[in-house]
């Protein structure tokens, strides 16, 4: 997993969009089953939700794949769904009603399980190789990284006054 | 058609993920209170452990129904998986422009907070732990795909300081969304912090770190969501411009400045005691 994470990283990947469109189409359908179930979102707002959360997911590999810059996908995608919701874009307000019919967390669940089923052995071996010593370092990496970024952006949001 | 024939292949592991995530769903969020607060326990630590053990990988009896053709196909579905939550979080981000765009500068510093990593994790790697470059690798940065490939460049995987940054990335897979989401938790219920600072924080890892943080955040701070997804989601792409280059060019050679002046003069006095 992690070295084609790196490859991914650094090279544009050369994405196929057909199998890209059907992998998402049967992501967003089990995410449309978590959005009804947890959050209780009828089904119909739900779905119309997808629909236009699909659409800004292959608007943004599209970029990916055709866009004359390299940018990771997550990025375009990120990017693709703040210019369809910003205020001056026509039609915005009807993306941004539809779009709250999907719940994030809902959404995340699906990702976390596929995750949970792609641990492989190396990545069980490479945690007992590591020990109890690269775990506690792992989470004052983790702890240090979170209070460092929310004590500098508490300090500027206090000296800006706002 | 292939791809749809592909993906129907994989049902095993499709139906097991919409079975396990809707246990999870139903279960729902649950607060487990603490003297200082409250940790936070989201249904996709739920969605993650139940798989987990499902796993062969991870519980070799049970490999049965999901098997090593499922576990393979899983991690490039992670991925995609994803890309939906990250269009959602855009979609948050838009209506909320004004709200970025006044938090700006504290958005576009806090990641030099990052390096917050150093500060805490370092001293205990090299003076607590006595531990030799793997040190470097597991404490310049937060472990995602940019930093192993900073790593990989310079000195390999197979180095020690390799071995250090994929330790820390492994249990960053492993246990990343329960920690942040116990971070979160505390960090929220201690109503110290600007809950937008806390929610720009959220944005310095994976997408699924930033889920489990600003799940937890949400859940504390229910009358800001809209103001936290928004900023922890700008924060989030920001941390995908800036973190390569914030980990190759400041973070890096900080560490290995600090380890050389430091702990690397007793690797070279030992080494030299060895040769003499």
């Amino acid at each position: 997993m992690s070295e084609n994470a790196i490859a991914m990283e650094r090279t544009r990947p050369n994405i196929d969009l057909t199998d890209h469109a059907v992998t998402l189409v049967i992501v967003c359908l089990v995410g449309l089953v978590m959005n009804t179930v947890g959050p209780a979102i009828p089904l119909a707002d739900g779905f119309v939700g997808m629909v236009v959360i699909y659409l800004i997911t292959m608007v943004g590999l599209l970029l990916t794949r055709f866009a004359p810059f390299y940018l990771p996908s997550v990025a375009w995608i990120s990017l693709v769904g703040i210019l369809a919701t910003l205020p001056w874009t026509p039609g915005s307000e009807w993306i941004v009603a539809q779009a709250k019919s999907v719940n994030f967390l809902a959404l995340a669940t699906p990702a976390l399980a596929y995750a949970g089923f792609a641990i492989a052995k190396k990545e069980i071996e490479v945690a007992k190789h590591s020990g109890w010593k690269l775990a506690l370092v792992a989470c004052l990496v983790f702890l240090g990284t979170y209070a460092g970024s929310v004590l500098v952006a508490e300090l500027i949001l206090r000296l800006q006054g706002a | 058609m292939n791809a749809l024939r592909g993906q129907l292949e994989l049902w095993r592991l499709h139906l097991a993920v919409i079975v396990l995530g809707a246990i999870a769903e139903l279960i729902g969020i649950q607060k487990i209170p603490l003297g200082i607060g409250a940790i936070l326990l989201l249904p996709l630590l739920y969605a993650f452990v139940m798989a987990a053990l499902m796993n062969p990988n991870v519980m070799p009896k049970f490999g049965k129904f999901i098997r090593q053709k499922e576990v393979a196909a899983a991690s490039p579905l992670i991925v995609i998986a994803i890309m939906p939550f990250i269009a959602k979080f855009g979609t948050t981000i838009g209506p909320a422009i004004e709200t970025i765009i006044a938090a700006g500068p504290a958005l576009l510093l806090q990641e030099l907070g990052n390096l917050g990593t150093i500060v805490l994790a370092f001293p205990l790697a090299v003076w607590g732990l006595k531990m030799g470059r793997e040190a470097i690798g597991a404490t310049f940065s937060i472990a995602r795909e940019p930093n192993l490939a900073i790593i990989a460049d310079r000195y390999t995987l197979k180095s020690p300081e390799g071995t250090g940054v994929m330790g820390v990335y492994v249990i960053g897979t492993l246990f990343g969304t329960f920690i942040f989401a116990i971070l979160a938790s505390l960090f929220a219920s201690a109503d110290v912090f600007d809950p937008r600072a806390l929610a720009m924080a959220c944005g310095i890892g994976s997408g699924s770190m930033m889920a489990a943080c600003t799940g937890a955040l949400t859940e504390v701070i229910p009358s800001m969501k809209d103001e936290i997804l928004a900023l922890a989601g700008a924060s989030n792409l920001l941390t995908y411009a800036t973190g390569l280059y914030a980990g190759l060019f400041i973070a890096l050679p900080i560490v290995e400045k600090l380890y050389n002046a430091t702990a690397g003069k007793n690797d070279i006095a030992t080494a030299n005691k060895k040769e003499a």
